[in-house]
């Protein structure tokens, strides 16, 4: 047997342990609070023969709507701020403040301001994004190697081609850390803006099962945002390996 | 006999004509400020480099032979004295010069071939990519770099690296070439080979060179002149003129009597120095 398929038939057996043993407890003991795994997959073939998948494309909207807006807008922002020295001065205390605010708080501010639909909820995913990848490309844009600026200065390049071909990719690592920050976060506002006030959503699946003390529910909701996380997460590192080879070797080799 | 033969201009024999002044420093010092203490790195050094020399600067580690040339190719501004390159001065990134810095600065992200064909992208260098393809080929070949054209920088060793920042600088043939330690990385073997490679391709495009290097032999055998640095503050401790032939064979040149001569009265003059920063460095402790 090879090692990766030992691991895995390890992690199979560890997950019906942790199954088994709650399926056991709601049984023997009671479901009132835990629900049951066999409830939970029942619910979900319910819900996915149902509206299960509408409440996954608002969402969905939302987290895409506001990362298309708020991504490029922050990369480019933080690498422009970043790369010059004035501004970057400037406008450092407003930064440190916008970066020590709990972003998921405005909340209730933009639904005052933006009403029940999906736009609190992508401009609340654009402004996190935006945050989260402006830092990031800030911080990339303080960290490039004036040397390699050099080299490409003396070689006649101008300063939109030093910007091009060096201080792009050489915030790829950040931009990348960045968007690993700002994938689950986006997720995260998206299902709180639901919460809060909403009639869709992942997260209005939670608070409409919360309302009927319907624990399956609720447990089955946490479910799929479990896995959506994942395959978002997932979706970010395959991305990570493919844009950014050149760095694993360079860690791994030193 | 076609009479165009007879009317063949002078071979350049006797009399070199003056060549133009291409890079001079006029009484050069630079200070450098560390954790608030100010020093002299380099200190009245004045050089002169006609078209088409090859000036080899020698000295001890730390004696500002790196200075000198960031100061020509404008990344750093003395604090005295002038820089001129083509009789004016040095203000900005001088493009005139191929810069190949002491630490190699590959792209990281950027293959082997994409690094040595970056010049070629650039939009005062543009080519197109059938011929950025056939230089950089060229290019791989003349540093030996074949089966590694994909590879990142990363996955090469200290000496490829710097193989390939070579390359990436004579891949569009600056007319004056600033070179810092070249072949440090590589054994008795190859460098032997690259710089005989290089001087074939200086002698070809008629490049004027510094170049800094700790191997006095090797100073001797490419340049035309050499200086020999004090250690710091760098001044000019002699300099002399190498008065082999060019083009030259720098295999055959290295068992000539006059080579071992040269070099010997330069060594004695650079053993001093070495001395002296051994022990400045023994002091500094
Ligand atoms: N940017 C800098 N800031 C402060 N000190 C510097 C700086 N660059 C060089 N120095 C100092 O100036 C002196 C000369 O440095 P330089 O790099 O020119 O030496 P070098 O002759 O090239 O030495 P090596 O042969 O080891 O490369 C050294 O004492 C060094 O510490
Ligand atoms: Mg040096």
């Amino acid at each position: 047997m090879t090692d990766s398929s030992r691991l895995w038939l390890q992690r199979a057996i560890l997950l019906v342990a942790i199954l088994a043993a709650w399926e056991a407890c709601a049984r023997l003991v009671s479901d009132r609070w835990i629900s049951s795994p066999v409830a939970i997959a029942e619910r979900l073939a319910q819900w996915m023969a149902g509206d299960l998948w509408y409440h996954m494309m608002i969402t969905g909207t939302e987290i895409g709507a506001g990362l298309a807006i708020g991504i490029p807008l922050g990369v480019l922002t933080g690498m422009l701020l970043g790369r010059s020295k004035r501004m970057a001065a400037v406008f450092r205390p407003f930064i440190v403040l916008m970066n020590s605010l709990p972003i998921v708080a405005l909340t209730p501010l933009l639904i005052m301001w933006f009403g029940l639909g999906m736009q609190p909820k992508i401009v609340l995913v654009a402004f996190v994004s935006f945050l989260l990848m402006f830092f990031n490309s800030f911080s990339g844009a303080r960290a490039v190697d004036e040397e390699l600026m050099d080299t490409l200065a003396l070689m006649g390049a101008s300063a939109k081609e030093r910007f091009v071909k060096v201080v792009v990719p050489s915030c790829l690592t950040w931009t990348i850390a960045g968007l690993k920050n700002a994938l689950p976060y986006a997720l995260i506002a998206a299902v709180i803006g639901e919460m809060m006030l909403s009639r869709n959503g992942l997260g209005h699946l939670i608070t409409r099962s919360a309302q009927q003390f319907d624990m399956t529910g609720i447990y089955t909701a946490l479910f799929v945002l479990m896995v959506v996380g994942g395959l978002i997460n997932e979706g970010t590192t395959q991305l990570e390996n493919r844009l950014l080879r050149w760095r694993h070797l360079e860690t791994r080799g030193r | 006999m076609s009479h165009l033969q007879l009317i063949r201009p002078e071979p350049a024999t006797g009399a070199t004509p003056a060549r133009r002044r291409k890079i001079s420093l006029d009484k050069v010092a630079v200070d450098f400020t560390t954790r608030g203490k100010t020093f002299r790195a380099v200190d009245d050094v004045t050089i002169e480099v006609p078209e088409m020399q090859f000036l080899a600067l020698v000295g001890p580690s730390g004696c500002g032979k790196s200075t000198v040339l960031n100061m020509v190719a404008g990344l750093l501004a003395p604090s005295e004295g002038s820089v001129t390159y083509d009789g004016a001065p040095v203000e900005a990134a001088n493009t005139r010069v191929g810069y190949m810095t002491q630490k190699d600065t590959l792209l990281p992200w950027r293959s082997v071939a994409d690094n040595i064909g970056i010049a070629f992208e650039l939009r005062c260098r543009k080519a197109n990519a059938a011929e950025r393809r056939e230089r950089v080929a060229e290019m791989i070949d003349l540093v030996g770099l074949k089966g590694f054209e994909r590879h990142f920088p990363a996955e090469l060793s200290g000496g490829m690296r710097k193989r390939a920042a070579l390359a990436r600088m004579l891949i569009y043939e600056p007319e004056t070439l600033l070179l810092d330690e070249p072949f440090a990385a590589l054994d008795a073997q190859l460098r032997i080979l690259m710089q005989q490679e290089l001087l074939r391709l200086v002698e070809r495009r008629q490049m004027t060179v510094i170049l800094v290097t700790h191997d006095l032999e090797e100073a001797v055998l490419m340049a035309d002149r050499v200086m020999v640095f004090t250690s710091g503050p760098g001044r000019i401790r002699t300099e002399r003129d190498i008065p082999f032939e060019r083009p030259r064979n720098a295999m055959e040149l290295r068992f000539r009597p006059e080579f071992s001569a040269i070099h010997e009265e330069l060594w004695s003059e650079l053993k001093d120095e070495f001395a002296a920063s051994v022990e400045r460095e023994r002091r500094a402790q």
